[in-house]
C-alpha cells in the first residue's frame, strides 16, 4: 500500500462568515493549494476532490457541493464526491482521500470541509444537529446532543467523581489555547472563578443541559478547512515536506444511546483509536499532542481515557494536575478545541488534522508543543456512534 | 384510544428491543413479536435542558434514561421535580412533540407519588 502525507493546509478563521458556503470552501481550498505550492489552472495535478459537509443540503439548500467546488476552482476533470458523516464528516473525508491514494487510484487529493450554520437561529441549529439521532426513539422527544451530553456527564460524575469545576478547567484551558490560534472563533478566555464560584457565575455561565453549562458546550460556528493529500512517492512535486498519515481507525456504536451496554463508555472512540494505533504501530505513550472532539467538555475527559492517555476514571485528575495543558505530559486541544476554536461540523475533522500538521511542522506559534513527533485526532459523530481517529507523524529526514 | 408503546421481542432468542431493529442485536434473528412496553422503570440518568429545539414553547424540559423491569433501557421525557439515581418511576404515554397535523407520542416518566 502506498504511503500518504499532507502537503498543504488551509484554515481561514472560524466564526461568522458573510459569504456563501461555496466561497467559504474556496477560500480554504486555495489557501491549502497555495501552501502545497500547487498552481491553479492547467497542470494542477489534483486527481480527486472530497468535500465534507453535514448541512450543505439541509441548511444551505445546496447539493452536489463537491461537483460545484471542482468547477468553481477550475479543477476539472478531477473526480469529486461530497461526504456526509455527521460531525465526523471531516475525518471521514480525509480517510477516503487516504484510501484513494493508498489504493493507487489517485496521487493527489484535495479535501475541503465546511459548514455555514450561523444562518440558523440557536434552536434551529440544535434541531438540525439532532436529526442524526434516532427519529422515533430520540429526535421525536426533543432530545438533542446537549441532552445526551448532560445525561452522560451525570453518569460520569456519579461513577468517577468528576465535578463541574473539572469541566470548567477543560473549558478555560481550551479558551486559553485558542488565544494563540488566529483561526479560532472565540479569542477570549474566561477566568475559572468567574464561571464557577463567583457570585454571578450562574448568570455568566448558566446551565444548558444540567449539569453542563454554557462554557461546557461548543459554539455554533461557520468555517471551512482544507488539506492537500499526496502519495509520499510523489512528494517532490510540492513546496512543503509532507506530514505522514500513519494510522486511521474508525468504529461505530449503537445509534440509540440508551441501548449502550456500558452507558459510561465511549466504545467507538476506544476502538477507532486502537485501530489507528495498530495501523501506525504506535501506542498511546508515543503520542505528543492530541486534538480530541470536545463538543462538550466531558467528552475531552472521557476520550482522553478511551484513547489510552489515562486510566478510566482518571482523566479529570490529569486535568487538575495540568497534564493536558501545553507543556504538560500530553497537551490536548492546543488549537482551542471545538469549545473555543469553534465547531463548523463538516470542517471540524479537517481542522483537527490541520492543528496536528502545524504542531508536527513546528508552526504552531505561541502554542507549539516542543519537538512534537506524533499527533492523534479524534473526530466524534452522533453521540459517539461513528468515530474516526487519525494519527499523523513527522517525516524524518 | 389509549396509546401504548411497543417493544420488539426476537422470536428466536427472546431479546427485547426498542425501537425496532431489522436484525436482532443478540442472535441475528430477523423476526420479532410486538409486546407492550409499560409499567415501572428505574431512573438511570437525567438532565434538564434549557435550549430546546425548534417547536417547543417551554423554557426547559426534563429528559431521562430509564430501565424497565424487563431490563430494556429507553430514553424519554422526565416529569419529576427532584430526580434521584435509581428512583422508581411510572411510564406514561403522551404527546412529546407537537407536529403539523401529527403529534408524536412517547414516554413521559413520572414519579410514583404524583
Amino acid at each position: 500500500m502506498r504511503e500518504v502525507g499532507i502537503v498543504g493546509v488551509g484554515h481561514p478563521r472560524f466564526g461568522k462568515y458573510e459569504g456563501s458556503l461555496m466561497s467559504m470552501l474556496c477560500e480554504a481550498a486555495v489557501e491549502a493549494l497555495d501552501d502545497a505550492g500547487i498552481k491553479t489552472g492547467e497542470g494542477h495535478g489534483v486527481d480527486q476532490v472530497l468535500v465534507s459537509t453535514m448541512g450543505g443540503s439541509q441548511v444551505n439548500r445546496q447539493t452536489g457541493v463537491a461537483s460545484a467546488l471542482v468547477d468553481t476552482l477550475n479543477l476539472r476533470p478531477a473526480m469529486a464526491e461530497t461526504v456526509e458523516n455527521g460531525p465526523a464528516s471531516g475525518a471521514s473525508a480525509v480517510k477516503l482521500g487516504y484510501m484513494a491514494i493508498a489504493s493507487g487510484m489517485c496521487d493527489v487529493v484535495l479535501v475541503v470541509g465546511g459548514e455555514r450554520m450561523r444562518v440558523l437561529s440557536g434552536w434551529e441549529a440544535t434541531d438540525f444537529v439532532a436529526t442524526m439521532s434516532h427519529p422515533e426513539a430520540e429526535y421525536a422527544y426533543g432530545l438533542t446532543l446537549p441532552s445526551f451530553a448532560g445525561m452522560f456527564t451525570r453518569l460520569i460524575m456519579e461513577k468517577y467523581g468528576v465535578t463541574e469545576r473539572d469541566l470548567a478547567m477543560v473549558s478555560v484551558k481550551n479558551h486559553e489555547n485558542a488565544m494563540f490560534n488566529p483561526s479560532a472563533h472565540i479569542q477570549l478566555a474566561p477566568k475559572l472563578e468567574a464561571i464557577t464560584e463567583d457570585e454571578d457565575a450562574l448568570t455568566i455561565n448558566p446551565y444548558v443541559a444540567e449539569p453542563l453549562h454554557v462554557y461546557d458546550v461548543c459554539p455554533v460556528s461557520d468555517g471551512a478547512a482544507a488539506v492537500v493529500l499526496c502519495a509520499l512517492d510523489v512528494k517532490e512535486r510540492f513546496a512543503r515536506k509532507p506530514v505522514k498519515i500513519a494510522g486511521i481507525g474508525q468504529a461505530t456504536d449503537t445509534h440509540v444511546v440508551a441501548e449502550r451496554e456500558v452507558p459510561t463508555d465511549l466504545f467507538a472512540v476506544r476502538h477507532a483509536a486502537q485501530r489507528a494505533y495498530d495501523m501506525a504501530g504506535l501506542q498511546p505513550q508515543d503520542i505528543d499532542v492530541a486534538e480530541l472532539h470536545d463538543a462538550f467538555t466531558i467528552l475531552e475527559i472521557v476520550e482522553s481515557e478511551e484513547v489510552g492517555f489515562f486510566p478510566r476514571g482518571e482523566g479529570h485528575l490529569a486535568v487538575r494536575r495540568g497534564e493536558t495543558q501545553i507543556g504538560g505530559r500530553i497537551p490536548i486541544n492546543t488549537s482551542g478545541g471545538l469549545k473555543a476554536k469553534g465547531h463548523p461540523l463538516g470542517a471540524t475533522g479537517v481542522s483537527q488534522i490541520i492543528e496536528l500538521v502545524k504542531q508536527l511542522r513546528g508552526e504552531a506559534d505561541g502554542r507549539q508543543v516542543k519537538d512534537a513527533k506524533a499527533g492523534l485526532a479524534v473526530n466524534f459523530g452522533g453521540f459517539g456512534n461513528n468515530v474516526v481517529a487519525t494519527i499523523l507523524t513527522r517525516e524524518e529526514e | 384510544m389509549e396509546r401504548e408503546m411497543i417493544a420488539y421481542q426476537c422470536i428466536q432468542c427472546g431479546e427485547l428491543h426498542h425501537p425496532l431493529h431489522y436484525v436482532c442485536r443478540k442472535c441475528g434473528g430477523r423476526d420479532f413479536e410486538e409486546v407492550p412496553l409499560r409499567g415501572e422503570a428505574k431512573l438511570l440518568t437525567w438532565t434538564k435542558v434549557y435550549n430546546l429545539p425548534e417547536g417547543y414553547m417551554k423554557p426547559s424540559l426534563g429528559f431521562g434514561i430509564v430501565e424497565f423491569e424487563n431490563g430494556l433501557r429507553v430514553a424519554g421525557q422526565l416529569d419529576v421535580p427532584q430526580p434521584k439515581f435509581g428512583m422508581k418511576l411510572i411510564s406514561t404515554v403522551d404527546v412529546v412533540r407537537e407536529g403539523v397535523g401529527q403529534d408524536y407520542y412517547g414516554f413521559i416518566f413520572k414519579s410514583q407519588e404524583a
